[in-house]
């Protein structure tokens, strides 16, 4: 079963990527070899590194932050309550569902944010966000942010809660203050989490798709083209399977290569 | 013993529709865009089942999804579809295949004087004009498919602010004339995102400028003065009295800026008018707006751009009759009015022309003005999505200012050429 479902895709994939997607013939590595020398796949590689950076930095930072805040300073249980399911509603939004609100909110003439900007006097009032570059992949970045922070969220409060009470009262009597109560009771209990949530953000940020396609199509020119989306025109315009072939086990060597070197730390976390 | 005769002759009347055809199947199955499309369709389905008792079963799928699922079931000779609706730039892969039943040679259709030379020219293969793919120069020319919805683009304009632009240079002075951000009111409204739509927004002033594409031989002639000009143009001039943010505008915020009665002028195809711009219930501007052929570049070319969805018969169908028979019914000269009153895109002459129907629909005049011009196709050949891709990456960055013109069309032309030359269209 498991054969069926992981490996024949797989290596089907693999005989697609030694071939020339139109004769059928046998190629070699030329698919591999093309990688090379296609600006626009190093332009793609070039833009899923910003993104990735930006999304897995901002969701981590704020997730992290926002759970140290309510876990300190919330008690009330209907409270917490409250933002547990407040931080569940974007999780459980469809991406494209997620794209097409984010277009409705960045449209510079009757979008939301140049309105909210322009009624409260702010400055950017005018932006056009997803017709420059720089505005157009922070338009892209922040809708990762906000489905998936809350993500990062929930699973640093929950390991939160596995920090003893009176470890952490006995630390405060002995004044340690916000940041070493951080770093010397609260972050053993996180780092290994964290490690995790790395991994899951990671693969899922570099595979990114979805609301990419349906907020800026890739656009403007090839400004936010990530990795999967040029892959989607290699296989789905150009109809080239073998070389999107080739990519995509480019993806899948670059995900599982991420994996086995944070699943390591994780591992000498959990045994330390 | 009469009354046994007659009993037979009427079992046997009952057996066949008419004199020729097969027994009746039980139903005819057809593979069809979910959208606006299908409106026309939908609305004569029950005059036909009347008429002919064959019930006609409509299988819906988003666009990309009918494009694989035709595909598929062409590959595997499958009886799955014995009637299908595809979108004219689809006909090269599927004549080229062979994957359709040639209407002329195996039913002997004849030609119709009132529909436009274009819609036969559109579903043949190999085509009549302009370059054909390599190897298919030899294939004797069949017709494979006939026009459903005569989709075109054309230009619209507001009649009570501005005159009927003839030219992009009387385009451009109507848009100096009402042009206003702070009202707001843009001069002129441009579907800029990335890919297909701005290039079907592009496709009519490049081609209005007397660039091409390809020529006769598919080499990439696109790298030309009159190419950088059309560009500069279009992403410079016309652009400026464009709302801002059109970079990422699809044809949804199009005719929501016309709608809206923010902008004057604009492109646009026929089932968004009937949809939003002349509907009263979303539409402040219904009875306002004038609907002309595409504007002329300035050697006088004008290129309206065709968007037609076509009527065909796969080859694994098994009831090729019937569904050629419903071919011929729905795009008769009977049932066109009813389709166009349903809502549906007409494309024959005597319905776009009639005076009666303008009245209803204002932009069947246009419609027709536009075919016959001839309007242009998109280069007939299975490349033409990655064409496409690449163009549109291009001109949508000369747009957001990203790309000169110049650089735009330079990198255009160089990947197309990479392209085509993979795909082995050079020797």
């Amino acid at each position: 079963m498991l054969a069926a479902l992981v490996a024949y895709p797989l290596v089907y994939n693999i005989g697609l990527s030694l071939r020339n997607y139109r004769t059928g013939q046998f190629v070699g590595l030329h698919n591999f070899a093309r990688a090379f020398d296609d600006r626009l796949f190093a332009d793609s590689l070039r833009a899923t590194g910003v993104y990735v950076t930006a999304a897995l930095a901002v969701e981590i930072v704020l997730g992290l932050a926002l759970a140290l805040l309510v876990h300190r300073t919330i008690r009330s249980g209907w409270a917490r309550t409250l933002i547990y399911l407040l931080f569940i509603v974007p999780m459980v939004t469809p991406p494209v569902a997620a794209g097409v609100i984010a277009r409705l909110i960045y449209t510079p003439t009757y979008g939301v944010l140049n309105a909210v900007l322009r009624a409260a006097g702010l400055p950017g009032g005018e932006t056009l966000w997803l017709s420059r570059s720089d505005t157009a992949m922070f338009a892209v970045v922040s809708v990762d942010v906000w489905q998936w922070m809350p993500f990062v969220f929930l699973v640093c409060f929950a390991g939160l809660q596995a920090v003893p009470q009176d470890a952490a009262e006995a630390a405060m009597v002995d004044g340690a203050g916000g940041w070493r109560l951080f770093r010397h009771i609260e972050f053993p209990y996180l780092s290994s989490l964290l490690l995790l949530v790395l991994i899951f953000r990671f693969t899922d940020t570099f595979r990114v798709f979805d609301h990419v396609l349906v907020l800026t199509g890739g656009g403007p020119g090839a400004t936010t083209e990530f990795l999967s989306v040029y892959l989607y025109r290699i296989a789905f315009k150009f109809f080239n399977l073998g070389y999107a072939a080739a990519l995509s086990l480019f993806v899948l060597v670059v995900a599982s290569l991420a994996f086995a070197v944070l699943s390591r730390y994780l591992g000498r976390e959990v045994t330390e | 013993m009469a009354w046994l005769v007659i009993a037979v002759f009427l079992a046997a009347s009952g057996a066949s529709a008419a004199p020729g055809l097969p027994a009746k199947p039980a139903k005819l199955t057809m593979a069809v865009v979910a959208g606006g499309e299908t409106k026309g369709l939908k609305a004569i389905l029950p005059m036909w089942e009347r008429e002919m008792g064959v019930k006609v079963d409509l299988v819906e799928f988003p666009y990309p999804t009918l494009y694989e699922k035709l595909v598929t079931a062409f590959q595997a000779n499958a009886a799955t579809f014995d009637l299908l609706i595809a979108d004219d730039p689809w006909m090269p892969k599927f004549g080229s295949e062979g994957w359709l039943v040639p209407l002329d040679t195996t039913f002997g259709y004849a030609r119709d004087a009132d529909i436009f030379p274009v819609v036969y020219d559109l579903g043949s293969w190999p085509p009549p004009r302009g370059p054909v793919p390599p190897g298919e120069q030899a294939k004797p020319r069949r017709l494979y498919a006939i026009t459903l919805v005569g989709n075109v683009e054309f230009l619209m304009y507001r009649k009570d602010l501005v005159a009927a632009p003839k030219t992009w240079a009387d385009v451009v002075a109507n848009a100096k004339k009402v042009h206003d951000p702070k009202k707001p009111m843009f001069g002129f409204v441009i579907r800029g995102a990335k890919g297909n739509p701005v290039i079907s927004e592009f496709t009519p002033v490049l081609l209005s400028y007397g660039a091409r594409i390809f020529d006769d031989s598919w080499k990439v002639v696109l790298n030309s003065k009159e190419a950088v000009a059309a560009l500069t143009f279009f992403a410079k001039e016309l652009k400026q009295y464009a709302p801002p943010g059109v970079e990422n505008y699809d044809a949804a915020e199009r005719a929501r800026e016309v709608a809206t009665g923010r902008a004057a002028q604009g492109f646009i195809w026929p089932a968004e008018i009937t949809d939003i711009v002349e509907n009263p219930s979303v539409s402040k501007v219904v009875g306002k707006m004038g609907y002309t052929l595409a504007p002329a570049g300035p050697g006088g070319k004008r290129a309206p751009l065709m968007g037609n969805w076509l009527l065909a018969i796969p080859k694994g169908s098994k009831n090729q009759r019937w569904a050629y028979e419903f071919i011929l019914w729905a795009t008769s000269a009977k049932v066109q009015p009813a389709y166009a009153t349903g809502g549906g895109i007409p494309f024959r002459k005597s319905v776009l022309m009639s005076a009666d129907m303008n009245k209803k629909f204002p932009f069947f005049r246009a419609m027709a003005d536009s075919l016959s011009a001839p309007a242009e196709w998109r280069p007939r050949t299975s490349e033409w999505f990655a064409v496409e891709a690449i163009l549109g990456t291009h001109v949508n960055a000369a747009l957001a200012g990203l790309e000169t013109p110049e650089q735009a069309i330079q990198r255009a032309a160089a990947e197309i050429e990479k392209h085509m030359r993979e795909a082995g269209y050079y020797k």
